[in-house]
């Protein structure tokens, strides 16, 4: 049975939801599933904007089915090269055998590194191209490194829709609704949009702050991502999510301590010093256990926090391995411009807390660390407690002082 | 070949010799002691025609060669080090230069007075990040109209403060490492060039050493020596020169040492016979002869070599390394020949014991010349420059808060923000409180001038509730405070809450020593001090104007003793984004960092993106360079 749902005139979303996958690019878990959205535009020529994910391409394939009654599929626009938005490609070359693939360059090299069976078939734009398919113009906008160097994003001039590609997307399966005022997103979204972005996006805030440079001339009605809602309403609201995400700005003015503890008195530490710090009236204080956080989770959360506090067991004289690679992700990702606190646990050799200071000093961008760094000699004790105080103290007044928070 | 100098060459060194002995040698201890630089002797011998032996006569010089000047170097220095040095720093590295590279007009205007011995050279690369490694140069020198302004300061200098003329490096365009240096001749007496600390040596002591600073400093255009850029190799061009120099002034201190100890062996007796006819003396003095022959062949030949236009920088590095290190090798066993004796001052031995380890570090260390030989015989390394970052005080993350407008507003600002930062003036510790327990130190630095002002100093200790301390300087050279007051590296360590330095410049050894501070005001009237860059507040202006309102501002009567010290924190500080862009490749996200550069592509560190050759790709995935952006 098909399951379609009409944008607005001519254009309907052909997707798909899958609930079943556990993980993302075999990395990131989907508790609320994932939607691979799918757009055909029915006019005097019909053009699909992008595929979906092999393991709902059927369903995409009697959506279209169902749109195109007993029209042949004139045109498939490939937006954005990567294999979740492209496994339909091959299948609808085979049954519309008249179906030209519209996308860039590069694209077009990608798909033939992946096998695809484009040639004679292809038409490559370029940056500012239009093409004219009956009542709609489509103008082609270069947007590398909007995850992918191939992405580009499609803009119909006659009505203002933007088919944005990886960018304004979010985890999470739609489950019948479509449009981002069907939905309560900053209470259900939010996060996993967040989580989307500053995972897969993150690392590449200049070139999102490119294209939405572009897109700031545009008159823009409805923005039709390839996950999660389309939007068509409330686009402050989401352009300064977007601006704040890819400059590095806080969201929030608060804290989120992150812990490696093995046996409890790390956590214990955390713990005290999130009690502390609600007393002292922060509003916003998240305690996280690394070991049992996903990472997407804790680099969404330091994206969001003006704050992070480190609290690491030593382990094998180095920085528990988890914390570690809490760090090398962040880095990875370009985090950078927070104020940072140190708290180091270990008991006959403290080491991870130097070696954290190091980490955020050398290998990150401007990560300002408070002065107070506290040793816990295996647990904390309360000739230690001095120490907590003016730690929390130091995140006490330096709330609202980082960077443009 | 024979291997012999000439008549006229034996000829010039007996003259030299003779005024060495006449002149020098009779005051050569007192000069060691007093740290002392032989004006008068050197002005006789600039009468002679002997400071400047290697200049055509047209420029006022001697028309001799390149040995006999060696020579001439080499004989001053075998009756004191330091002297011979003058002659060495004046005619290799004051002179020279011009000479090579000057035009017509400088020639006559600069090398002549150099050359008859009328004017003192010297020659100014050195600075606290740019030793061996002239690409950290600082200095800058701004083009503007008909001048150059030139700000900054070098360390180090020989002959400064006595010396006329200054051949002086600054970067002309900061972002190009040592392609973007440029040399300048510099006058004594110029506005806004004033000289640092005078340094305290262990040897050499008779020659002066002393710190450069320029604070817009406007030299006319017509000084810049060479074209823009050529700076980096003129200076090693010079250097290649002076080496033969050095290495002339090493053989020297060790041929005196040596004869000093012929003598000495002849005469003692022990056992029934002089020690030189005891095998293991003779032994050495076989050696040291040995080496002294071996070093004169290296040093003479360089010299030839730099006389007939051959290539001698390979020649001229070996034998200051040899020379330096048999050198060593020598006054130790010199001293070693004369037993107890020769670890007396006074004795020419222990003198030449001193002098000759400068011998392995100026003119290039011992370590570099040996970098010079090496890639002379192999080619160059490949480049691998360490990372240079910018930003980063001696004294860590700091303030660098400056009250500027009229002295009382911004003494103003400076104690309602000390207030701020929890310093309590109504209690105080004793100004004699030893530097190392105190809790607040006000410390006086050169600036302060004449010594009455000291009360100006001790006046602001008591209001500030802090202890005196100083730089080192005005510790050891003025005796304004005791030697045991002085804070530094080699002196004392602030470890305590407040420093107010006062007058004091900022030389990176005395930055060391308050790293641990938790405050730190500068008080100067350079805004160009480096004391600024490295503290939490600063006030611009003259010590006389500023200490006595600086003083009123904290009395609040008489001082209750201080509590036990509790150590502040020290302030926090938000890190700034870096000065310059970033850059972000379309084809894969590599961001391009100056401060790294792409060694691998052998782009260096501190190479800004514009200045990328055209050629240049992305090195993770080959986009050219069109196809980065700039993080905005």
């Amino acid at each position: 049975m098909h399951c379609v749902r009409k944008v607005c005139e001519d254009l309907y979303w052909v997707g798909g939801n899958d609930h079943r996958l556990a993980l993302f690019e075999n990395i990131f878990p989907l508790p609320k599933g994932v939607s691979y959205n799918s757009y055909l535009l029915m006019d005097e020529k019909t053009v699909l904007f992008d595929t979906v994910d092999w393991d709902v391409c059927r369903q995409m394939l009697e959506n279209i089915r169902h749109v195109l009654q007993d029209r042949p599929l004139d045109y498939l626009v490939v937006n954005h090269m990567e294999p979740d938005h492209c496994e339909g490609i091959e299948e609808l070359l085979l049954r519309y055998p008249d179906l030209q693939v519209i996308s860039t360059e590069k694209s077009f090299l990608l798909m033939r590194q992946f096998n695809y069976p484009i040639d004679g078939r292809t038409i490559e734009v370029k940056e500012g191209d239009t093409m004219r398919f009956g009542r709609h113009t489509i103008a082609f906008v270069q947007a590398p490194m909007v995850h992918w160097p191939e992405v580009m994003v499609s803009y119909d001039t006659t009505n203002g829709v933007l088919f944005s590609a990886d960018a304004f997307g979010s985890f999470g399966a739609l489950d019948g609704k479509l449009f981002n005022d069907e939905v309560d997103f900053d209470r259900d979204w939010l996060d996993e949009a967040r989580r989307y972005y500053t995972n897969i996006v993150g690392k590449y805030g200049a070139h999102v702050q490119a294209i939405m440079a572009k897109a700031a001339g545009l008159d823009i009605r409805y923005i039709c991502p390839l996950h999660g809602p389309v939007w068509r309403s409330d686009f402050d609201y989401l352009f300064d999510k977007y601006q704040r995400w890819s400059t590095y700005t806080p969201e929030t003015d608060g804290v989120v301590i992150v812990y490696a503890s093995m046996y409890g008195n790390t956590e214990s530490v955390a713990q005290t010093l999130a009690a502390k710090l609600t007393e002292k009236g922060v509003r916003h204080v998240a305690v996280r256990d690394v070991s049992n956080t996903h990472f997407s989770d804790l680099i969404a959360d330091v994206f969001r926090y003006s704050h992070i506090i480190f609290a690491s067991v030593t382990y094998n004289l180095g920085i528990y391995p988890l914390m570690h690679n809490l760090l090398i992700d962040m880095k990875a990702l370009n985090v950078q411009k927070r104020i940072c606190g140190i708290i180091e646990n270990g008991s006959w050799a403290p080491k991870a807390g130097s070696l954290i200071h190091t980490f955020l000093d050398e290998e990150m961008k401007q990560m300002s660390i408070l002065n107070t760094e506290l040793t816990v000699v295996s647990s904390l004790r309360p000739d230690k407690e001095g120490e907590l105080d003016a730690l929390a103290e130091g995140i006490v007044d330096t709330m609202g002082k980082g960077a443009d928070a | 070949m024979k291997f012999t100098t000439t008549k006229e060459q034996e000829d010039l060194r007996k003259r030299v010799r003779e005024f060495a002995e006449k002149e020098i040698k009779p005051i050569a201890f007192r000069l060691d002691q007093e740290n002392q630089f032989p004006q008068e002797q050197i002005r006789r011998f600039g009468e002679l025609g002997l400071m400047g032996i290697p200049f055509p006569k047209e420029y006022g010089g001697m028309g001799g060669d390149v040995l006999s000047y060696a020579i001439a170097v080499e004989e001053l220095s075998r009756v004191d080090g330091g002297t011979g040095v003058i002659l060495s720093a004046h005619v290799s590295l004051g002179s020279w230069p011009i000479f090579a590279f000057g035009t017509e007009e400088q020639k006559k205007k600069y090398l002549i007075p150099l050359a008859k011995g009328e004017k003192i050279g010297a020659f100014g690369l050195t600075e606290p990040n740019a030793g061996s490694d002239a690409g950290g140069t600082e200095t800058t020198a701004v083009l503007e109209g008909d001048h150059y302004v030139l700000n900054g300061g070098k360390i180090f200098i020989t002959n400064a403060p006595y010396a006329d003329t200054y051949v002086v490096f600054a970067s002309t365009d900061p972002q190009s490492g040592t392609r973007g240096i440029s040399a300048f001749i510099v006058e004594k007496g110029m506005k806004g060039f004033t000289f640092g600390t005078h340094y305290d040596k262990l040897g050499i002591r008779s020659s002066s050493t002393a710190e450069l600073i320029f604070q817009d400093v406007r030299v006319p255009k017509e000084n810049l020596l060479g074209k823009e850029g050529q700076g980096f190799k003129i200076a090693m061009a010079t250097l290649d020169g002076g080496r033969i120099g050095i290495a002339a002034q090493a053989l020297g201190i060790a041929q005196g040492a040596y004869e000093e100890s012929l003598t000495y062996a002849k005469e003692r007796v022990q056992f029934g016979k002089p020690i030189a006819q005891q095998q293991s003396v003779s032994f050495k003095l076989a050696e040291m002869a040995l080496k002294l022959r071996n070093a004169r062949l290296l040093v003479y030949s360089a010299a030839e070599l730099k006389e007939h236009h051959e290539p001698y920088g390979k020649e001229a590095a070996m034998a200051k390394l040899y020379a330096s290190e048999a050198g060593l090798e020598i006054v130790n066993d010199a001293v070693q020949i004369h037993g107890g004796t020769g670890y007396l001052k006074g004795m020419p031995v222990e003198r030449a014991y001193r002098d000759m380890k400068i011998t392995t570090i100026y003119e290039g260390t011992n370590e570099i010349q040996r970098v010079v030989i090496a890639s002379s015989i192999i080619g160059r390394p490949p480049k691998k420059k360490a990372v240079r970052r910018q930003g980063t005080s001696i004294t860590g993350e700091r303030k660098k808060m400056i009250f500027k407008g009229d002295v009382k507003e911004a003494v103003a600002q400076l104690v309602e923000a000390l207030k701020k930062d929890g310093h309590d003036f109504t209690v105080g510790i004793p100004i004699d409180t030893p530097i190392s327990e105190a809790e607040r130190v006000v410390s006086v630095g050169k600036g302060i001038g004449d010594q009455k002002n000291m009360k100006l100093i001790e006046e602001l200790a008591r209001q500030a509730g802090a202890a005196i301390g100083s730089s080192r300087p005005v510790a050891e050279e003025l005796r304004y405070v005791p030697i045991e007051r002085y804070v530094g590296m080699s002196g004392q360590t602030f470890r305590g809450n407040l420093y107010i330095a006062c007058g004091i410049s900022g030389a990176g050894q005395h930055l060391k020593g308050i790293k641990e501070a938790t405050t730190i005001v500068a008080i100067n009237n350079n805004p160009n001090a480096a004391i600024f860059k490295n503290a939490d507040y600063g006030i611009v202006g003259n010590l006389e104007d500023v200490l006595p309102l600086l003083a009123k501002a904290l009395n609040c009567g008489e001082k209750q003793p201080a509590p036990a010290m509790k150590k502040m924190k020290r302030p926090f500080i938000l890190k700034s984004a870096p000065e310059h862009a970033r850059y972000i490749c379309n084809g894969c996200g590599y961001e391009y960092d100056q401060d790294f550069g792409d060694p691998e592509n052998e782009i260096d560190p501190g190479t800004a993106f514009d200045q990328l050759p055209e050629e240049w790709i992305c090195p993770e995935c080959g986009e050219d360079k069109s196809s980065f952006i700039k993080v905005e």
